[in-house]
């Protein structure tokens, strides 16, 4: 009861410091990049929940987590852009791509390394992250794709005052109806729940009668949808992709947002996502680091070596 | 060249302590091979060091310039090799370490007209004054997390250090001109060479040194090896220094080889190709990594060849070149990880025995092989 009160508190003392820094960003005028951080660390969240619930079930550090959603991207881009089917059932085979995709690494990557340490499987996963973006290379001829926007055409809505494309609306609107499913799915669903359970207690839930491995064949699959999702979501944004696509743009963030997490809490691996885009959007557009080049990529690894230094456990992980 | 080094060196210390059943230790009778087979032993030595001196004078310059490459992937492997086998730290952004002493030199050079040789030197200092920054982080953070900021850092250093103008000069690059008397590629394979020797011997003298004792201890447990007195933080930084020290060599032999540098180059898949090279070649076993690090470098430029000279696979038509290596090295890292831990090292060990002086067997070839479980979780 203490520890569910700790995290509660360190929920509560982190969405206000939120709501301060929002309130300071609104005041010196960066509007613009607060609701832009958080739509692109929304995006975060969803891949960094995905590294999450494979940590949790396998206890992977999943550097493919990427690559799932580069080729639902990929395989979005080929069936409705260059064979024109519409839009809604392509996403659907996207999706299914990149969930047949995450099954076939767990199968045949993660199975047989069951006992095989951590690091080796760490190792692994980057491998397969490093096969699909060579064979992303190879079939993909190695340029940039121009991705047509979901919506027909570009427009800019002013909210409060903020210019933001309708497409970044849409991401926003889809993230949060993912996050209030996720929420019930693990919560309300039997399945949901039985993951939950594996990856705090394993033994205890076979004895359940819960088959562990058929779980985390599903957990995996799970994980492909969402970096799916987010891959799908994210690439009409920015409007062209590359080989290694989600894992340039996403990977090192959505880890950073996980550790900030706490590496096991999935709320925290969202929340995390939203302060990593935020922080990231702002070191991009502030005047005070526009003497640095790649602010972005510095403030990531600041952000997570200074977590890891000072709060291993994260903002909403469990001491241990 | 290197396999002739590499035997020098004494069996990797024994893993046998975690092996579970109890070798019962017989005084088995000294082997001594006859006079033939010393001839033997010497002939095999003198055929590897005739390869590798003499295919590139006989080959054609860009073909030459392959093989340098491969000679410094060679180094950098070997770098790579101190931090993954001996101190069980993985870096997955190795290919910062390389950046940085590959714009080090090139800057040296183009911008303070610098000699080559200090040039190389100030590239190893910096290489080794970064890694001591990342050793330092990493004593504080071990293991997965680890890996996650060595990952965020280079990213980081693509993405910002290398694309400070004045220094790398952003995205046109840093011309990174051959030095006076190594102008033409044959001799300057033969520096390569050269450095290649001296880091192995170097490696090789530091791993029997004190050090080394102390960070095989470290690796196995940094717990037991405080409380017997090893100084855990002292000799982890030496390690981090070491394999900088040796990034930044290779980075800038690079450099120069390709009279030019550009950000672009060290980007995070060549990270990953250094990682799966020296997992590949085998961790902690010296001509293993060479091996493996020189087949990355050249397994494109085999396939080109084969392809060239007629070989009619319909897989050699569809994989262009400069693919074969990231399409290849994750399927032999992957089968290496699941069937053969020990990778080349594991391979060539009872041949490593039979030149050292030992009987030729395929026996017991399981029981000091290095595994990658030994990095650190």
């Amino acid at each position: 009861m203490a520890k569910l009160l700790g995290s509660r508190t360190a929920l509560v003392v982190t969405s206000i410091a939120v709501v301060v820094a929002a309130a300071l960003l609104t005041r010196y005028g960066q509007k613009q990049a607060l609701v832009i951080g958080v739509i692109t660390g929304a995006g975060y969240g969803l891949v960094a929940l995905g590294l999450v619930l494979i940590y949790k079930s396998s206890g992977v550090f999943n550097f493919a987590q990427g690559e799932f959603g580069t080729v639902a991207v990929y395989t979005l881009y080929g069936v409705h852009d260059l064979a024109g089917v519409p839009l809604v059932p392509a996403m659907l085979v996207g999706l299914a791509a990149s969930a047949a995709m995450a099954l076939a690494t767990e199968q045949i990557v993660i199975r047989p390394l069951f006992n095989a340490p951590r690091v080796a499987l760490l190792v692994a996963t980057a491998g397969v992250s490093l096969l699909a973006i060579s064979l992303e290379l190879w079939l993909g001829e190695a340029r940039l794709r121009f991705i047509q926007p979901a919506l027909g055409r570009l427009d800019r809505i002013s909210v409060f005052g903020i210019q933001v494309s309708d497409q970044r609306l849409l991401v926003l609107a889809a993230l949060l109806m993912l996050a209030v499913l996720l929420g019930l799915f693990f919560s309300r669903t039997n399945v949901g729940l039985a993951i939950l359970g594996v990856s705090q207690e394993p033994v205890a839930t076979e004895l359940m009668g819960i088959s562990v491995r058929r779980l985390s064949s599903f957990t995996w699959a799970l994980t492909g949808l969402l970096a799916g999702i987010a891959g799908m979501l994210t690439a009409p944004v920015v409007g062209s992709f590359g080989p290694g696509f989600l894992t340039s743009t996403s990977l090192i963030p959505a880890f950073t947002a996980a550790v900030l997490g706490g590496m096991t809490s999935l709320p925290g691996a969202f929340v995390g996502g939203v302060v990593v885009g935020v922080a990231q959007s702002l070191a991009v557009s502030a005047p005070a680091f526009k003497e640095i080049p790649g602010p972005g990529a510095v403030m990531v690894f600041v952000i997570l070596v200074v977590v890891l230094a000072v709060r291993p456990q994260g903002l909403l992980g469990k001491t241990s | 060249m290197s396999l002739d080094e590499g035997v020098d060196a004494p069996p990797v210390v024994e893993q046998s302590d975690a092996v579970a059943e109890p070798i019962i230790v017989e005084t088995p009778p000294p082997f001594r091979p006859s006079v033939l087979g010393w001839v033997a032993r010497g002939l095999v030595l003198v055929a590897v060091a005739a390869v590798v001196v003499l295919v590139p004078a006989t080959a054609s310059n860009v073909d030459v310039l392959r093989y340098s490459q491969a000679v410094i992937y060679a180094i950098i492997g070997l770098s790579l090799n101190v931090l993954l086998g001996y101190t069980g730290q993985i870096s997955l952004g190795h290919q910062a370490f390389v950046g940085i002493g590959a714009f080090t030199s090139a800057y040296m050079v183009t911008v303070h007209g610098q000699p080559f040789i200090a040039a190389v030197g100030m590239a190893m200092v910096v290489g080794g004054l970064q890694a001591l920054f990342l050793g330092a982080v990493s004593l504080r953070i071990t293991g997965l997390y680890f890996a996650l900021v060595t990952l965020a850092y280079g990213t980081m250093a693509e993405e910002s250090l290398f694309n400070i103008q004045s220094l790398t000069g952003g995205s046109a690059g840093q011309p990174a001109p051959k030095p006076a008397g190594f102008t033409t590629d044959l001799r300057y394979y033969y520096l390569c060479l050269a450095f290649l020797a001296l880091v192995i011997w170097v490696d090789w003298r530091l791993m029997k040194s004190k050090g080394g004792r102390a960070l095989s201890a470290i690796r196995e447990n940094p717990r037991v090896a405080a409380t017997f007195g090893t100084d855990v933080k002292v000799y982890t930084l030496m390690a981090f220094v070491v394999a900088g020290v040796f990034a930044g060599l290779g980075g800038a032999l690079l450099a120069h080889n390709d009279t030019f540098v550009v950000r672009d180059l060290f980007n995070f898949q060549l990270a990953l190709v250094f990682v799966i090279m020296t997992v590949i070649g085998g961790l902690r076993n010296r001509a293993g990594v060479v091996i493996g690090s020189a087949f990355f470098a050249l397994v494109g430029h085999f396939f080109e060849k084969l392809f060239h000279n007629g070989l009619d696979l319909p897989v050699l038509k569809v994989l262009p070149k400069e693919y074969a290596p990231i399409v290849i090295g994750p399927m032999l890292l992957l089968f290496t990880l699941t069937r053969h831990p020990g990778g080349i090292g594991q391979q060539i060990r009872p041949l490593q025995r039979w030149l050292r002086g030992g009987r030729f067997s395929f026996k017991d070839t399981h029981d000091s092989e290095v595994r990658v479980s030994d990095v650190r979780a």
